[in-house]
């Protein structure tokens, strides 16, 4: 049969004729082998593209330094409870049920948000996030934002998080407490330390983009030669107040109806 | 008795807590955060306990459902059934609740409800009963509880042979002294004073293992040796002055033939040191590689190599099987038993375990940091479920690389631009100070970060404080001169980049470097770089001189500098520095080593151990590599390069 379909191809018109008679022929088992081929390779095809477009980035990422508030958000958004929490050590994920019109899900990833530990699994969840939740907290604000924006930077100039451009949300939480700063200051703040940031780590860079900086190119977050602003970012940068303890603590509800509206707008 | 007893997810979730004394609900909070943050994320598990102000806090893993289990209480209580509780509240647990783990995931943790209080109260009155029966025979309750047993077993194990060989020897010195003090050889009479000594001298070894069968064997054994020991003593003499007949020769062939070919100094170079060749030095040789941007750190270039995949114990894992099995039930537990089990045990990770301490090893990380590290790691991992298609060496390696990574992140940040650019809008200058063992490259790297300093366009003021070691002063100056010429005021405006400050030799450390800070207060210096004279940590009297420096000037950084040749000395270096800091501060909380600077990395090839070596005692960050000659051979350090170099075989 191999050798029928060599001839076929390599010879002139008799051997069409004789390649046509073949596929003519009562049992043709080479037409039936390669259609069959066919729709496997095409099946595939289909599959591994439905396949890649539904698991591609359909996680929401809560990222932020520690205390903040990530792990409780994260029942919050699940269950609606009031739960104790300690410092988290590994990450933990769960489907989220968005409150839109279609029904649709996303996988909800609760980062730990110690220092060792930060860098290590943003690494291994950035490339299936669709969005990004940065959970700050609001009352400390004033003395983390160093560390705050430093962390910040570090999501931004990711390659991997430049790249895929999913919408950031920066949830400004605990405004329970009466000293926490508002959404409008964070964002100045943040705007001004990510600005001189951009400079001191221009001339010192991070330690963890090891593959853009061998090359000696940093990412270079916003426009060059302008104060930055979030607006500059490829990405949609958004701010929120929220309060994950709500004020009743554990017994009330908490205030993140602003939250819940942003995830179903990407979901 | 207890103060608290918490359950919680790796997660971070709460999932059952009990309080035994009245407080705010979250008074456990933050003693459990300071042993996850001090213990847990810094690869300390090797010890079960932990102490946070007036509490001692126990902890256990549990890997296959990722939980953990603290319990707290009053650290002057000596509680002896805390152990035994802490084992019994876990099997309790998950067989209570294996459900919600396997089925429902996180959800399960989530919405589960964990009432577990009746049957944790029921436990730990069993245990406290126990522990009151057994009150008495004070002695006892200790041996019998679960932690001394586990200390003596491990004892066994890998230092059982230890303190009998010490045994062995002491009593072998001892006899041996004996016999070559008095050459004489008398056999009784010198197995009476024999048997009198070593006794006393084995006393101690023996009294660390609690164990009465070891005493026995101990015992046993010395009386064994004795008697060898008295037999010996009649043919030892011989062998010794043989030996001293071999030396004498060897030492003294070398001596005569060789000292004049050995002899390299040179007469005519004499004269001219004092016009050492400082003037003419090349600027592209001290620059280095020219095509770099200025004023700007590199990483540390490494290639990533594909490990090639070591001879590899597979673990049959049955999951296909089991998971068949699962809906049976009670019969999948007891297959599971007979098929061999999925989740890792000590047992198998042995070997892997040891294979990977002695990797680490030579890859110079320090010994004790090696056994610790691994010993971390196998605690993380003691009852994991392994996923299908993973070896035991490969779960290993990956949990261990996993950790160095965690390891080498630095725990506070590190950006010395940033902190410059803040003191600058203050008005005052930053100030950090060096400091380290002799030799090491401290005045070297100084002048390094200074040129780093001066190409991002901050002045720098060098504080001499090495009034020790001849020729100190003048090496700095030198330096300031380079610098000055790469860096001449004309194109910063007319500003002197770089300036000396120094009193000469002799003076007090400490004042030089108050005099210096203000001057560069005055004159509108950005920069202090405090150099100090390098010292071997043992030295009392000038640690003392250290931590007086450091209380006094309160600088905004403090960097060791290390060399990474360093191997198990690294550990006593920076162990011994920071007591020295801690003991001599008179301020609440002491000031410690804020960062290292690794030196001479570029001579080390891939045994980068110093660096985790480092890390894992301080948890401090490495802000500086010092990696050749040129002013521009400064980088940071990157995470990911210094592990692979760790991990490649």
């Amino acid at each position: 049969m191999a050798a029928a379909t060599g001839e076929g191809r390599s010879g002139l018109q008799p051997y069409l004729d004789s390649l046509r008679r073949e596929l003519q022929a009562p049992d043709p088992t080479l037409l039936s082998v390669l259609l069959a081929l066919l729709v496997v390779g095409l099946t595939l095809l289909i599959w591994k593209f439905i396949q890649g477009r539904k698991s591609s980035r359909r996680a929401v990422l809560l990222v932020g330094l520690c205390d903040s508030g990530k792990t409780l958000l994260f029942v919050r958004l699940l269950t609606g409870n009031y739960r104790n929490t300690q410092t988290s050590i590994t990450d933990s994920s769960a489907v989220y049920r968005v409150n839109n019109d279609k029904g649709s899900s996303v996988t909800l990833i609760d980062l730990p948000g110690h220092e060792s530990l930060r860098l290590q699994f943003l690494e291994k969840f950035k490339a299936a996030a669709r969005a990004i939740v940065f959970v700050v907290d609001s009352a400390a604000f004033q003395r983390e934002v160093k560390d705050v924006a430093e962390f910040l930077y570090q999501v931004l100039v990711d390659c991997t998080v430049l790249r895929n451009a999913p919408p950031l949300l920066i949830a400004c939480n605990k405004q329970d407490i009466t000293m926490a700063k508002s959404a409008k200051l964070i964002q100045q703040q943040l705007e001004k330390e990510l600005n001189t940031l951009r400079v001191s780590r221009s001339a010192a860079p991070s330690t963890l983009d090891s593959s853009t900086s061998t090359s000696g190119v940093t990412a270079q977050l916003g426009k060059k030669g302008k104060e930055f602003d979030f607006s500059q970012l490829p990405m949609k940068v958004e701010l929120v107040e929220c309060s994950a303890r709500g004020d009743k603590a554990e017994d009330g509800c908490a205030d993140i109806e602003d939250l819940e509206k942003w995830l179903a707008r990407i979901a | 008795m207890l103060d608290f007893f918490t359950i919680f997810s790796k997660g971070g979730l709460v999932l059952w807590c009990f309080q035994g004394v009245r407080g705010p609900a979250a008074a456990c909070t933050a003693p459990v955060n300071a042993l996850i943050r001090s213990v847990l994320l810094q690869e300390r598990v090797g010890n079960n306990s932990f102490n946070h102000e007036a509490l001692t806090l126990k902890y256990k893993l549990d890997n296959q459902f990722e939980l953990v289990f603290v319990v707290g209480f009053q650290k002057i209580l000596t509680l002896t059934y805390v152990d035994k509780l802490i084992d019994d509240v876990h099997k309790e647990f998950r067989d209570k609740y294996r459900n919600e783990f396997q089925q429902k995931g996180t959800l399960g943790l989530l919405n589960g409800t964990f009432d577990f209080k009746e049957d944790f109260l029921r436990l730990l009155r069993e245990a406290e009963e126990n522990s009151k029966i057994r009150a008495p025979t004070a002695m006892k309750t200790f041996e019998q509880s679960l932690k001394s047993q586990k200390t003596v077993k491990s004892m066994i194990e890998t230092r059982g042979e230890k303190p009998k060989e010490k045994a062995k020897n002491k009593k072998n010195k001892g006899s041996k002294k004996e016999v070559l003090g008095t050459e004489a050889a008398t056999v009784p009479s010198k197995a009476a004073p024999d048997a009198k000594q070593s006794p006393s001298a084995a006393a101690g070894d023996r009294e660390e293992l609690t164990k009465d069968e070891i005493l026995q064997k101990n015992r046993e054994e010395f009386f064994k040796k004795r008697l060898k020991g008295g037999e010996k003593s009649n043919k030892s003499p011989k062998p010794e002055t043989q030996k001293e007949k071999g030396k004498k020769p060897r030492v003294w062939d070398l001596g005569n033939s060789n000292a004049k070919v050995l002899d390299y100094s040179n007469s005519t170079t004499n004269g001219n040191t004092d016009t050492c060749p400082t003037e003419e030095f090349d600027p592209d040789v001290a620059l280095g590689d020219q095509d770099r941007e200025p004023g700007r750190l590199y990483d540390l270039e490494y290639e990533s190599e594909e490990e090639e995949p070591e001879e590899e114990k597979v673990i049959q894992n049955p999951s296909q099987s089991s998971a068949k099995k699962g809906a049976l039930g009670g019969m999948f537990g007891m297959l599971k038993g007979l098929v061999g089990s999925k989740s890792l045990t000590r047992e198998d990770m042995d070997s892997v375990l040891e294979k990977m301490k002695d990797h680490l090893i030579a890859k110079n990380v320090a010994a004790d940091i090696a056994v610790q590290l691994c010993e971390s790691v196998a605690k993380k991992l003691e009852g994991k479920v392994m996923g299908t298609f993973s070896t035991v060496t490969s779960t290993v390696k990956q949990a261990l690389q996993e950790s160095l990574v965690q390891i080498l992140q630095p725990q506070r940040r590190v950006d010395v631009l940033r902190d410059v650019m803040d003191a600058q809008g203050h008005r005052r200058p930053y100030v950090v100070t060096f400091c380290g063992v002799n030799g090491v490259g401290k005045s070297t790297n100084l002048a390094k970060i200074s040129f780093w300093l001066i190409e991002n366009g901050f002045s720098v003021l060098i504080a001499a404080c090495d009034t020790f070691r001849a020729g100190a002063v003048e090496q700095l100056r030198t330096h300031t001169r380079r610098l000055n010429a790469l860096h001449p005021p004309e194109n910063n405006g007319g500003r002197t980049m770089v300036q000396l400050y120094e009193k000469g030799y002799g003076k007090d450390a400490a004042a030089i470097a108050m005099e210096a800070i203000s001057y560069a207060r005055n004159q509108g210096f950005d920069v202090v770089l405090v150099d100090t004279a390098g010292r071997m940590q043992d030295n009392a009297p000038l640690m003392t001189a250290l931590a007086k420096l450091i209380a006094v000037n309160t600088p905004d950084l403090v960097l060791f500098v290390g060399e990474a040749l360093v191997g198990n000395e690294a550990v006593d270096q920076l162990v011994k520095f920071n007591k020295a800091l801690a003991d001599h501060s008179m301020a609440q909380t002491p000031r410690l080593i804020d960062g290292i600077v690794l030196t001479k990395f570029d001579t080390i090839d891939d045994k980068v151990g110093a660096a985790i070596s480092m890390t894992y005692i301080t948890s401090k960050p490495i802000v500086f590599v010092g990696t050749g000659q040129t002013y521009r051979d400064l980088r940071s350090l990157n995470v990911k390069a210094v592990v692979t170099a760790l991990m490649k075989a």
